[in-house]
């Protein structure tokens, strides 16, 4: 029985720094893009969740012109089938496993359609790279639309009424008034995610992404030392995320206090 | 005060919650003239924010019509003067409207100065340099001009409701709405505001005042209504209902206010 570690690994990896340091770039970059694309489909379904679009709500008043509280007519009225979307991709997205909706992606939707062969910076793989942040970027889309849906929740509602009593469209309230409070509230939460899925990236490994995981996998291929890289990747994926979250609970501190002023 | 043709013409309007269970409103019939300064009194709720709330459509009314500059805008469509049918833009509406709100509700992301240039430039099309010397002379006139670049935050409840007084004024509204302006103020700033609207008042803006300040609306009221159960059980000049009420219910609540 040899001991868990063998320091006399580690010499055999040196060779293939090159490899993690690649990796790490890799990693960064797909979390970067991904919670910039998991933001936008956030904002879209939070605003849609949010919307008060009502086809049927001539449907909800009755011959006397009040409004029904109960009854099939009064469900019917209040279906808003905008909101009704976006609720179903936040729930299936977060009610399924990461790596089936990373494997429909790839081999599914970028299986059909054919994404150009190149490489960027010398050594990111296009065509497994942006599967990878499109499938994180939909899961991610998922847990910040709630984030930023409580984000806009939690203002309070004598907001919109002040702007809309001053004559401010509905879209212009939301662009001027809501969004900036609540995005600046959020901003702790959405650098929490960006931490969540730069651990949740190493995954991509699995459609040939080379991150930080599939450095590791390229070692054991080579050189069958399993522990040692893997300790490597442990260190990495730490050095990343313990101090980013620590400067996340600092100005989340900060901000907090800047509050009470 | 002059009192010049009537500006929105309210008929049997209603609000009901809960199917009818609640009626906030009840059949209230009113007209408000330009110039007028209408007070409106009664017991909690009774229904005066929702009336007030209903005057500019933050709340859509269950029934009953509100003609404000010849349109209902109750409804989604009237007939404009070439016959078309064109929609009520209710935007446009409100901007006529200024309103004030008990908890003043300034945006606290924004500067003083950014408050009130906001709806002017982005609704009105106003420019900016033209929309900020206006603003400032707007502040000057309550005071607090050198105030124009402080956070909301950083400001006194009496100064952020005469800052939400003018932030309204400054879209040029033809009637102020004030609900319960001064009802969340400590008792040594209530003056400070009553002070701006006496002067609005007295510069012969048309306006609508929810309030519980009863010396207020002796001395610069020209109508009060008093409110009940979503209805308006009587209204009159300071003088009619301050010193010979009928309504029992209004003899009830001035005994238990004055
Ligand atoms: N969104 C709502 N849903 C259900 N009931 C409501 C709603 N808003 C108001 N009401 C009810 O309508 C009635 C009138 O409320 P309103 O706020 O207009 O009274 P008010 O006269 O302004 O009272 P106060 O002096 O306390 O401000 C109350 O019984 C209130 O509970
Ligand atoms: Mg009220």
């Amino acid at each position: 029985m040899g001991s868990f570690i063998q320091l006399e690994n580690f010499p055999k990896i040196v060779p293939y720094a090159q490899l993690f340091w690649q990796g790490l770039a890799v990693t960064v970059l797909l979390s970067v893009f991904t919670v910039a694309i998991g933001f936008c489909i956030a904002l879209v379904m939070a605003l849609m969740r949010l919307s008060n679009i009502r086809p049927f709500r001539f449907l909800g008043v009755d011959a006397n012109g009040i409004p029904r509280e109960t009854g099939a007519l009064a469900f019917i009225s209040k279906f808003n089938p905008v909101s009704f979307i976006a609720t179903a991709y936040v729930e299936i997205l977060r009610s399924t496993p990461v790596i089936v909706q990373i494997f429909i992606i790839y081999y599914g939707i970028f299986g059909v359609i054919d994404l150009p062969n190149f490489t960027m910076f010398g050594f990111i793989k296009f065509e497994r790279f942006f599967p990878g942040v499109v499938a994180l970027g939909m899961n991610s889309g998922a847990y910040l639309c709630e984030i930023i849906r409580s984000g806009i929740q939690s203002i309070d509602g004598g907001q919109t009424e002040a702007a809309r009593s001053l004559g401010l469209s509905q879209v212009q309230n939301m662009r001027y008034i809501i969004l900036p409070q609540a995005l600046k509230n959020i901003l702790p939460a959405i650098a929490n995610e960006f931490v969540v899925i730069i651990k949740e990236s190493a995954i991509t490994y699995t459609i040939g992404v080379q991150d930080i995981m599939s450095a590791v996998n390229a070692v054991r291929g080579a050189t069958f030392i399993i522990i040692e890289p893997l300790l490597v990747a442990t260190a990495i994926y730490f050095c990343l995320c313990f101090p980013t979250s620590k400067v996340i609970a600092y100005f989340e501190r900060r901000m907090s206090h800047g509050d009470k002023r | 005060m002059a009192t010049s043709g009537s500006l929105i013409q309210v008929k049997d309007l209603k609000k009901y919650y809960n199917g009818g269970a609640i009626k906030a409103l009840d059949g209230v019939t009113v007209d408000i003239n330009k110039g007028d300064v209408m007070v409106i009194i009664g017991p909690s709720g009774s229904g005066k924010s929702t009336f007030l709330r209903s005057l500019n459509l933050l709340e859509s009314p269950t029934g009953g019509s509100i003609i404000f500059d010849g349109v209902d805008i109750t409804k989604r469509k009237y007939k404009n003067a070439d016959g078309k049918t064109v929609k009520v833009d209710v935007d446009d509406l409100r901007q006529k409207m200024g309103m004030v709100f008990q908890h003043f509700n300034l945006f606290p992301h924004m500067t003083i100065l950014e408050n009130m240039v906001l709806a002017p430039t982005k609704v009105r099309g106003v420019s900016r340099a033209d929309a900020e010397q206006k603003a400032l002379a707007l502040l000057d006139r309550v005071g607090l001009k050198d105030r124009a670049g402080a956070y909301p935050i950083q400001l006194s409840g009496g100064q952020k409701q005469r800052v939400a007084i003018v932030r309204a004024l400054a879209m040029e509204p033809q009637v102020m709405l004030f609900d319960e302006p001064t009802s969340a103020l400590d008792p040594e700033m209530v003056g400070e505001v009553l002070d701006v609207m006496k002067e609005l008042a007295r510069d012969g803006m048309t306006m609508v005042c929810v309030t519980h300040e009863m010396g207020f609306a002796r001395e610069v009221g020209n109508r009060v209504l008093f409110m009940a159960d979503g209805q308006l059980l009587e209204q009159g000049t300071p003088e009619e209902i301050f010193t010979s009420p009928k309504n029992p219910r209004l003899k009830d609540f001035l005994g238990k206010v004055l």
